[in-house]
């Protein structure tokens, strides 16, 4: 068994909502080996997407830490968590998150200007990140004139543009029919296959998960509760 | 991310909100236009009264007095005592009451030794000795006593300049005589032009011309109208007698046996400078050289009035030589010289020279700094102004980006979720406020100067014109207050963003991106 990419260690966090303590996480630990598409299934308020977000940096725990490749998360400046979020980690969301104002090319072109790629090499490679999903005819058009599985795909290219190792979608399937759900996945699955990219998936389709990740870590109240193998 | 991502970026974002951003310029428009058309006018008010001053050499002329006769006499036959030969101003030079400083006395004469160490200082352009003498004048058949004044030829002074008739003095030993327009009314002329090329008679006293120290010599009448150089060897140390002027009488054409007639022909007339103001004698004072009716070549003229010095400065003159005061072959000193240097900005050297060779000496660039405070503080207070109604438009300028905080709160929410760091985040902000500055300011610019030309065309057409003026640039818009004040549009801008730049780089991710 290979070293693992992606770690929690007994992640906590709390939120103060008035004079009540919030218990969103409640000492969870996960291991995400590279090459995995590994699946975090739970109800709504299971704090699944909590943990996305303490994984995917945009949030620090209230204790314990995040282990990418080796280094703690819990040392590193707002400058080096933003850099972490730009070259280790990309993210994609239910509502897609595209900025409406600009095009397809546009938004992935944007995470490619954050990530410092300039001029020429900046435009092929957006060409080239719009083709791999698939939407190389769409390069010009804003995001409310993609379908749903256009937009969501849109996304995994930009997610992708900075070449991050691990994928972090928080369900990215939400807002989608289920024949564009399957599709969405199966481009997951084909990536995680043939480029070895790391998924880590947020849903609360039970169904969804068993059917395309590797396996599906179960979360209920903060807490994991049972990890299931799924070779399907 | 490089800048011209930002820029981009910035760009974007201004276009997506475009009458907001529009109406916010507006309020930098109008600062901008204020600050600028405000201080334009005080610096168009200050360069309009110092270039006054110039024109007229008042910044770059100083009066230096030497050591006059009188004082040598006091100091010879009263020693230690101060005053002895009283101060009642018999400084031939010095006829006008002007402001002088209380400065300690002069210690030297102004002898042509002295005149030529002054003009060796560096930053002496020209050295010119104040000769001034009041003689009866005949021309165009009147007589009347008027002042006569040398002149440098060629003289390089602003009062030379321009002439309603003619020209300057043609050659240092010509026998021509510059009038001025007082002296064309004076003497009856009709035009300016009518004068020109007529002759002017000084009468002086028969006596003027005998040489003491040679009793036998007749009184040599025809020696009056020749060459001035002759008649200036035999002035040399002469000594005259005061001889009392004839009335005025025009029948007194016929040459008189008791007078000597010195002819001069009328080369130029001097043209009256149109004052706005419309005081005509004050337009008469050009530098710090007394001004005068007339204008003979210097030699000539210093010559002449030592024909007219009255008969206790003749005492003096006398008493000084025989004391041994003033060698027989010294001549005496000028009472005072006009220095004019090159840069008013010299002055202050060129005056501290002066002193430490020994003559007092006079300027009115102390006023010059008197008016550059004085008017740094009317500019002050105009910029002020214009300042206020920026620091208004910046409040707009901090709500347009508070607004476009709460509008883009995903967007930037997204931004941070693919690794923007947070002073990008803000970079955008300023760069965006700074585009709001920059563009306000130009335009603002743009306007003050728009409002200078017409507010000229209106004075001019209104004010000036009529009242037979010309026109007169009451603006100054030199680049550095535009420049500057679109400088200063930017930072009050950028200023103005500080606040919602850093609430922007303070949003959370996580709720940003909540899905709704």
């Amino acid at each position: 068994m290979s070293e693992a990419l992606l770690e929690t260690r007994a992640v906590s966090k709390h939120y103060q909502m008035g004079a009540t303590t919030v218990v969103a996480l409640d000492g969870v630990s996960v291991e995400v080996r590279e090459g995995e598409f590994v699946a975090l299934q739970g109800t709504s308020g299971s704090g699944k997407s909590t943990l996305l977000n303490l994984i995917g940096g945009l949030d620090q725990p209230t204790s314990g830490e995040v282990v990418f490749d080796g280094r703690s998360l819990a040392p590193f400046s707002k400058r080096e968590m933003a850099r972490y979020r730009r070259h280790a980690v990309g993210m994609i969301f239910q509502n897609f998150n595209l900025i409406p104002t600009m095009t397809a090319a546009e938004n992935v072109s944007l995470a490619l200007a954050f990530g410092g790629v300039r001029g020429r090499a900046r435009d092929e490679r957006t060409r080239a990140l719009l083709e791999r999903v698939g939407l190389a005819e769409r390069t010009a058009h804003r995001p409310a004139e993609l379908s749903g599985g256009e937009q969501q795909r849109v996304a995994i290219a930009r997610a992708l543009a900075n070449r991050p190792r691990v994928l972090l979608a928080d369900e990215p399937t939400g807002n989608l029919d289920s024949t564009r759900a399957h599709e969405l996945l199966s481009l997951l699955r084909t990536m995680v296959e043939r480029d070895r990219l790391t998924v880590l998936m947020v849903t609360h389709d039970r169904e969804l998960a068993a059917r395309f990740a590797d396996r599906t870590i179960q979360m209920k109240d903060g807490k994991i509760e049972q990890r299931m193998r799924d070779e399907g | 991310m490089i800048f011209f991502d930002i820029l981009k970026l910035a760009l974007r974002n201004l276009r997506e909100a475009k009458l907001r951003v529009a109406l916010t310029t507006i309020g930098v428009v109008v600062g901008v236009t204020v600050i600028v058309t405000m201080v334009s006018f005080g610096l168009g008010l200050q360069r309009n009264a110092v270039q006054r001053f110039k024109d007229l050499d008042l910044f770059n002329e100083i009066t230096v007095t030497g050591q006059d006769v009188s004082e040598l006499v006091a100091q010879v036959f009263n020693r230690g005592g101060q005053g002895g030969g009283g101060e009642g101003d018999r400084r031939a030079g010095v006829r006008r009451t002007r402001p002088q400083q209380p400065e300690q006395a002069p210690k030297r004469a102004l002898d042509d030794a002295a005149l030529a160490e002054i003009a060796r200082i560096p930053g002496v352009e020209a050295v010119e000795p104040t000769v001034e003498f009041t003689a009866y004048v005949r021309a165009n058949g009147r007589t009347q006593p008027q002042s006569i004044g040398g002149a440098l030829v060629p003289n390089p002074a602003s009062r030379f300049k321009s002439y309603a008739a003619g020209h300057m003095i043609s050659d240092p030993t010509a026998d021509e005589v510059v009038v001025d327009s007082r002296f064309i009314s004076d003497f009856g002329f009709a035009k300016a032009a009518d004068a020109v090329g007529q002759t002017v008679e000084l009468l002086a006293p028969l006596g003027a011309e005998r040489n003491p120290k040679q009793p036998a010599a007749a009184p040599q009448d025809e020696q009056a109208k020749q060459g001035s150089k002759q008649q200036r060897k035999a002035n040399e140390d002469e000594l005259s007698f005061f001889g009392l002027p004839l009335g005025d009488d025009a029948e007194t054409n016929a040459q008189d046996a008791r007078l000597t007639v010195r002819t001069f022909r009328i080369a130029g007339v001097l043209k009256d400078e149109v004052e706005s103001g419309g005081v005509g004698r004050q337009a008469r004072f050009r530098g710090l050289m007394p001004a005068a009716r007339l204008y003979i070549p210097l030699a000539t003229a210093r010559e002449l009035s030592h024909q007219y010095r009255d008969p206790l400065n003749e005492v003096a003159l006398q008493l000084a030589r025989e004391s041994g005061a003033l060698s027989a072959q010294q001549a005496e000193g000028y009472p005072s010289v006009i220095v004019r240097v090159n840069d008013p900005d010299v002055l202050t050297d060129v005056r501290k020279q002066l002193t430490a060779l020994g003559f007092s000496s006079f300027s009115i660039v102390d006023e010059l700094e008197e008016i550059r405070t004085f008017f740094l503080i009317v500019n002050s207070a105009l910029g002020l102004l214009g300042g206020i109604s920026l620091l208004v438009a910046s409040f707009g300028i901090a709500n347009t980006m508070i607004m476009a905080i709460l509008e883009r709160t995903r967007e930037i929410g997204i931004m941070k979720a693919v690794g923007a760091e947070d002073r990008e985040i803000k970079l955008i902000f300023f760069v965006e406020a700074g585009l709001i500055g920059l563009a306000g300011g130009i335009i603002g610019s743009l306007a003050a100067w728009g409002i200078d030309v017409v507010a000229n065309r209106l004075a001019y057409r209104f004010f000036l014109q009529p009242r037979n003026v010309s026109f007169i640039n009451f603006f100054a818009l030199p680049p550095y207050l535009w420049l500057g004040a679109i400088a200063f549009a930017i930072v009050i801008s950028i200023i103005a963003a500080l606040y919602p730049a850093a609430r922007a780089a303070r949003i959370d991710p996580v709720k940003a991106l909540r899905h709704d």
